[in-house]
């Protein structure tokens, strides 16, 4: 639910970062330039652009003006330059994001519904065969970290079988336009994908499923059957929409961990999202990246957030009394 | 209409109902009547078909066998022939759809194709149970639970079923939604077969023809309401009544003895009872009608316990008893009430045995007797008026109350002393020596009573007369003292013939009045009755006299309270 | 709320089979030294050995045993674990519980602070965090880490033997020895364990602090009050004994998300270079997926990992009942 602690939580969480990345490279000894970036840039940079930029961040004045000018570059959109890809941070992150947006989305989409409705069948059939096998086996699945399944998904499928590409999000040299190119853009979605829903499909899967064997414990539902409705009727609009409300929780916890929940995956696949930036930015110690990377992921989350709260009442009456 | 042939129910190990057999003819409305517990709510789920546990017998809805149909067809038969009102509950309606959608939602899935046809019969119903149509569109948990009680009721009604089963259907009302309710339920029951489970009596009064009582997972009476509820056969719907406050009752409120026996082979309610014989222990009783309607007890319903026909007694040209007949029924108060000279005395003494009648006789329960003979004094005792006189001034406490059983040769020496003191504990008395040796002019008037109680009990007497019991004590002793054998009745299942002057009293503890005047009954009835409807003028002089605290009475009050 | 958390462990088949697993993997650590006949991180000439008596899991690109690996890595493991966990639960009481306790304007601020914490994405924090201040930290922070690890470990130590009799010696006992044990290691990953705690104690405070909330309620604390006692005894003698069942659930689900974190990590590089854990091996034997050693490098170390994490999970789950006493029961739905 939106409100005014929420939105002041979302407040703190910004200074917090923003704060974070002002002092933290400023609280190092020695010259700022360095701090901001690295010893390994600075030694690669040349005079000219290493005044430049002392200029543009005031880097040689007061900490105030220091912070003045942060801010400032703050609100022209200015992150910084991320010498590593030779172009501005902001650049090189909303190139990434799209495809991060896709990957994750996607998953989130299909590991939500499928742990749905696994979560309320089992539910259902509470202590028989479906029930059991389902349980143990995403028990078993949700103790693999999620680069492991990458990984062993990449073995199996990219290098023995061979079936589909190793990494990228796209053939970036085909050429490829239209359909074909959707194609191919599916077939590298393929791993990652899959890879991310059977590592988060578990987790929706046994919150839908406890919720349902709490629900069906209801009188409402010995009502619903007394009125002679269908079982399916009962399962879902009944007691499985009930069960929704601690998914609707993590479901708005995991759009805000969207963008950066995707790391590892990304990094085995080398898919060129915002993951993927970040473990390159990291090899190359490119700080500005870094830091802008974690303003931007920190704003998806809070953006996530806010409207997550926004859509919380409408699905569940009984969240507004919940408080 | 509806039939169940020896219905059997067993939930998790536990036998429910233990071979249930009614029929319910069309458009009869029926009340099923119990405690919690009993069985009812069961019984409505099986008709519905919705138990899990293990179930025999039959139940015929028309010509289908219930419990014979799969699944899928049961399922069109719910809320399409049957339906059930039920009792309200937190989350009982679905907290997440909006009124209107639950009461629509059954009329859809069973005889509406039109949607928009089936949502303005739901709103026709809804408004007719009194909801305010504002409240349509809300959530369960926005309404009160009066509010849900009628969604709840209306949500049944919808698809017009043959058989309707209301489960408590007023029990979380308050007062005022209650009358309401009873008002638009007699509306939604005519013409319909309807089954009523309540613990509630005045709602099985108000609204059915027919009642049966549950217990221990049978029926043991099943007859018309009005009938049942005045004068019940079976003595557990009598204890239900008595136990059941109402301002229709006047005595006060009295448990049950005992616990019920589930396990036993025989009657369920023999631990309880006060008329069981050693059938009752062995077999079950069967529903078969006694008189007027069906009874479930070996002995045909509530027997008498004690039976005078036509006493008289005159001494000289004093007729003081001329022709007097009584019932007293087993496990029950009969209050006899009348002046000082009106016979009541010499006719409690030849009920206890100690004066001999001129004409007519006594019974005890179906056997004519003399009223001789050790197992006569066995079987009914006398308690006195007044206590100093009656215990002998030589013996003590604890040799007055092993006096009888003494006299009766009843057990060892060690076997007295025990009784005795147990006895004496049980009318509240301490049973230490100190005080068992006393002598009868150390104690209190209120303590000399109760020794007087003792004594009357400690041959396990199965009818108690109590002459004027409290006429000799102070009015806060007195309170004590009626309380005391209140719970002696309750605890000990005896049938009571209470003398008395004082028709208050009466009033208070009594299940029927007899009123004696120059030594005949001149009125008889039920205490209830008696009190507000008297036809006899004595007994209209009698209540007038009585004690009352409004400010014109208070002269008498004072009087009364002195004897 | 009278609930026994070793009970709720023990009855549970997950639950057996959890501690069960997770009892060799304590062996494995702890025993690693007698178990493996070569050191960690010897270089031999004999690169991507095939397995032998020799080398039960072969030999990586550098000729390092990959069983010796496996078995060392395990302490690294546990140890981050238990002590990211250890402090994390510490840290979540004593904030859950004072900010219950004390409320007012105190209570709002952490709450913000721990909302805010919640959202913000720890990754790459921990990333950036990580290349500024090394994980490998030396000198004069180093007693600072040692002395607030064994203040936290003796804290718990009591408290988990105190109150949860053999199911705290069986978590404290090997805890202990793991670290004296790993004693090698704790100065390269004292850094990183430091800082995962101070970013995981956040959700467990808020836990704390609803439990905290509703047992301050109790009428014998006011009356506690009516003796003049202040809100740190209250806090000692009577709340946090009762938010046992709640913070052995949430030491649990701490082990579980640091062994994760921790491994993730390494994965990506981050950690000292030095220390094998599994997350590094997994990252090594990447590189040289396209050879058949995957088989015995990438495998063992992976599998490893999951056993350990599916183990503390399925004794998470054995807890959770205790909380929510609506999963009880045998019933099926269909009924």
């Amino acid at each position: 639910m939106l409100t005014r602690q929420n939105l002041i939580t979302y407040l703190v969480a910004l200074f917090i970062i923003l704060t974070l990345n002002f002092f933290l490279p400023r609280m190092m000894p020695g010259n700022p330039i360095i701090a901001i970036y690295g010893d390994v840039a600075v030694v690669q940079m040349s005079p000219e652009l290493e005044a430049e930029l002392t200029e543009r961040f005031s880097l040689d004045q007061s900490l105030g003006n220091q912070f003045i000018s942060y801010w400032t570059a703050l609100f022209q959109g200015d992150l910084g330059y991320s010498y590593a890809y030779n172009a501005p941070v902001t650049e090189v992150i909303f190139g990434r994001l799209p495809w991060t947006l896709l990957l994750a989305g996607l998953a989130l989409i299909v590991s939500t519904t499928l742990g749905i409705l696994l979560g309320i069948e089992s539910g259902w059939r509470r202590g028989r065969r479906l029930d059991r096998s389902l349980l143990s086996g995403m028990v078993a699945i949700s103790g693999f970290p999620d680069f492991l399944l990458g990984l062993l998904l990449l073995l199996l499928f990219a290098v023995n079988l061979q079936l589909l590409p190793l990494f990228g999000a796209e053939n970036a040299y085909s050429g490829l336009s239209g359909f074909q190119r959707l194609m191919d853009i599916a077939k590298h979605l393929l791993l990652p994908l899959v890879t991310l829903v059977l590592a988060r499909v578990g987790g929706d899967y046994l919150l839908t499923r406890n919720a349902m064997i709490g629900e069906l414990k209801e009188p409402y539902i010995l009502l619903a059957r007394a009125k002679g409705l269908k079982q399916g009727t009962i399962r879902y609009r009944h007691a499985g929409r009930n069960s929704l409300l601690p998914i609707m929780t993590r479901t708005s916890i995991l759009l805000g961990l969207m963008v950066t929940g995707v790391l590892f995956v990304e990094v085995v696949f080398s898919y060129p999202g915002i993951g993927f930036t970040t473990y390159e930015a990291l090899t190359y110690r490119d700080y500005p990246l870094l830091q802008g990377l974690l303003l931007v992921s920190t704003f998806c989350v809070l953006t996530a957030n806010f409207i997550a709260d926004l859509l919380y009442s409408r699905i569940d009456p009984r969240v507004n009394y919940a408080h | 209409m509806l039939k169940i042939e020896e219905l059997k129910v067993s939930l998790g190990g536990e036998r429910v109902l233990q071979g249930i057999n009614l029929e319910v003819q069309p458009g009869e409305c029926i009340a099923v009547i119990g405690e919690s517990g009993a069985g009812k709510t069961t019984l409505g789920l099986s008709i519905m078909g919705l138990l899990n546990g293990n179930i025999s017998g039959k139940i015929y809805l028309g010509n289908t066998e219930i419990l014979a149909l799969s699944e899928e067809e049961i399922r069109r038969i719910r809320w399409n022939r049957v339906a059930m009102a039920f009792q309200n509950a937190q989350n009982r309606l679905n907290p997440t759809h909006r009124i209107l959608d639950q009461v629509v939602e059954p009329a859809i899935a069973h005889r509406y194709n039109n949607k928009v046809r089936a949502i303005q019969r739901a709103g026709e119903i809804l408004k007719e149970a009194g909801l305010a149509s504002a409240k349509f569109h809300e959530y369960p948990h926005q309404l009160s639970a009066g509010e849900q009680q009628r969604v709840l009721i209306a949500m049944a009604l919808i698809n017009d079923p043959e058989i309707l089963i209301l489960d408590e259907p007023i029990s979380s009302l308050d007062a005022s939604s209650r009358i309401e309710m009873i008002t638009f339920l007699k509306r939604a029951i005519a013409d319909r077969t309807v089954l009523v489970m309540t613990h509630d009596i005045s709602t099985a009064a108000r609204l059915t023809s027919k009642v049966a009582t549950l217990y221990g997972g049978r029926i043991v009476e099943l007859g018309p309401t009005d009938a049942v509820l005045l004068h019940p056969r079976h003595p557990y719907t009598r204890a239900l009544l008595r136990s059941y406050p109402n301002m229709t009752t006047t005595k006060d409120l009295q448990g049950i003895k005992g616990r019920i026996d589930r396990q036993t082979a025989g009657c369920a309610f023999n631990p309880r009872c006060t008329q069981t014989i050693s059938i009752c222990q062995k077999q079950v009783p069967p529903l078969v009608k006694h008189n007027r309607w069906l009874v479930a007890c070996h002995r045909g319903g509530i027997i008498p316990a004690l039976y005078v026909d036509k006493l008289s007694k005159s001494f000289g040209r004093l007729k003081a008893v001329d022709g007097v007949s009584l019932t007293l029924e087993h496990g029950e108060t009969l209050a006899l009430v009348g002046q000082s000279g009106s016979g009541k005395t010499t006719l409690a003494r030849m009920v206890a045995g100690i004066l001999k009648p001129d004409k007519g006789y006594i019974q005890l329960e179906s056997r004519k007797s003399e009223q001789k003979g050790k197992d006569y004094h066995r079987t009914v005792q006398l308690v006195f008026q007044n206590p100093g006189e009656a215990l002998s001034h030589r013996l003590t406490v604890i040799e007055s109350v092993r006096e009888p059983l003494e006299i009766q040769g009843i057990g060892t020496k060690v076997e007295r002393d025990k009784i005795a003191r147990r006895v004496i504990e049980e009318v509240e008395l301490p049973s230490i020596d100190k005080f068992l040796d006393e002598y009868p002019h150390h104690l209190s008037g209120g303590e000399l009573q109760r020794v007087n109680i003792a004594r009357a009990l400690v041959l396990n007497p199965q009818v108690l007369i109590a002459d004027e019991p409290t006429a000799f004590l102070d009015s806060s002793i007195q309170a004590k003292v009626l309380k005391l054998l209140m719970n002696l009745q309750e605890n000990r299942g005896l049938s009571m013939l209470f003398i008395t002057h004082d028709i208050a009293v009466a009033r208070k503890i009594s299940d029927r009045i007899a009123v004696m005047q120059k030594g005949k009954i001149v009125e008889e009835g039920s205490t209830s009755h008696v009190i507000t409807n008297p036809s006899h003028s004595y007994t209209k002089e009698l209540l007038n006299a009585a004690a009352e605290l409004h400010s014109e009475g208070k002269d008498e009050t004072a009087d009364h309270d002195s004897k | 709320m009278h609930i026994d958390p070793k009970r709720e462990v023990v009855q549970s088949k997950g639950g057996r089979i959890g501690m069960a697993l997770l009892l060799v993997v304590f062996l494995l650590a702890i025993f690693a030294p007698l178990l493996s006949a070569y050191e960690p991180l010897t270089q031999t000439t004999q690169i991507f050995a095939a397995p032998s008596w020799n080398h039960p899991l072969g030999t990586n690109h550098v000729g390092q045993d990959i069983w010796s690996q496996l078995v060392y890595a395990a302490r690294t493991s546990l140890l981050v674990g238990l002590l990211v966990a250890v402090l994390s639960t510490t840290l979540s009481a004593l904030f859950g519980t004072s900010a219950a306790l004390i409320g007012g304007a105190y209570d709002r601020i952490v709450m913000r602070l721990v909302d805010a914490f919640i959202i913000i994405p720890i990754i790459i924090l921990l990333i950036l965090l990580s290349l500024y201040f090394n994980p490998d930290l030396s000198g004069g922070s180093l007693i600072g880490i040692k002395v607030s690890i064994i203040i936290a470990v003796a804290g718990i130590s009591l408290y988990a033997v105190r109150n949860l009799g053999w199911v705290g010696i069986f978590i404290v006992s090997p805890l202990i020895a793991l670290v004296l044990l790993s004693y090698d290691i704790i100065p390269s990953t004292g850094g990183l364990i430091i800082i995962l705690s101070l970013l995981c104690w956040q959700g467990g405070a808020r836990v704390v602090r609803a439990q905290a909330l509703s047992l301050k309620e109790n009428t014998y604390i006011s009356a506690t009050r009516g003796f003049g006692a202040s809100i740190w005894y209250i806090m000692r003698r009577h709340i946090i004994p009762d938010l046992g069942p709640i913070l052995v659930a949430d030491f649990v689900f701490c082990v579980r998300r640091a062994v994760f974190l921790q491994a993730g990590l390494a994965f990506i590089g981050i950690g000292d270079p030095n220390i094998v854990s599994w997350g590094s091996m997994i990252s090594d034997a990447r590189e040289w997926i396209f050879l058949d050693v995957w088989r015995w490098w990438l495998l063992p170390a992976g599998i490893a990992l999951s056993v350990t994490i599916v183990a503390i999970t399925l004794i998470g789950y054995a807890l959770e009942p205790a909380l929510d006493p609506r999963l009880r029961g045998e019933i099926s739905a269909q009924n």
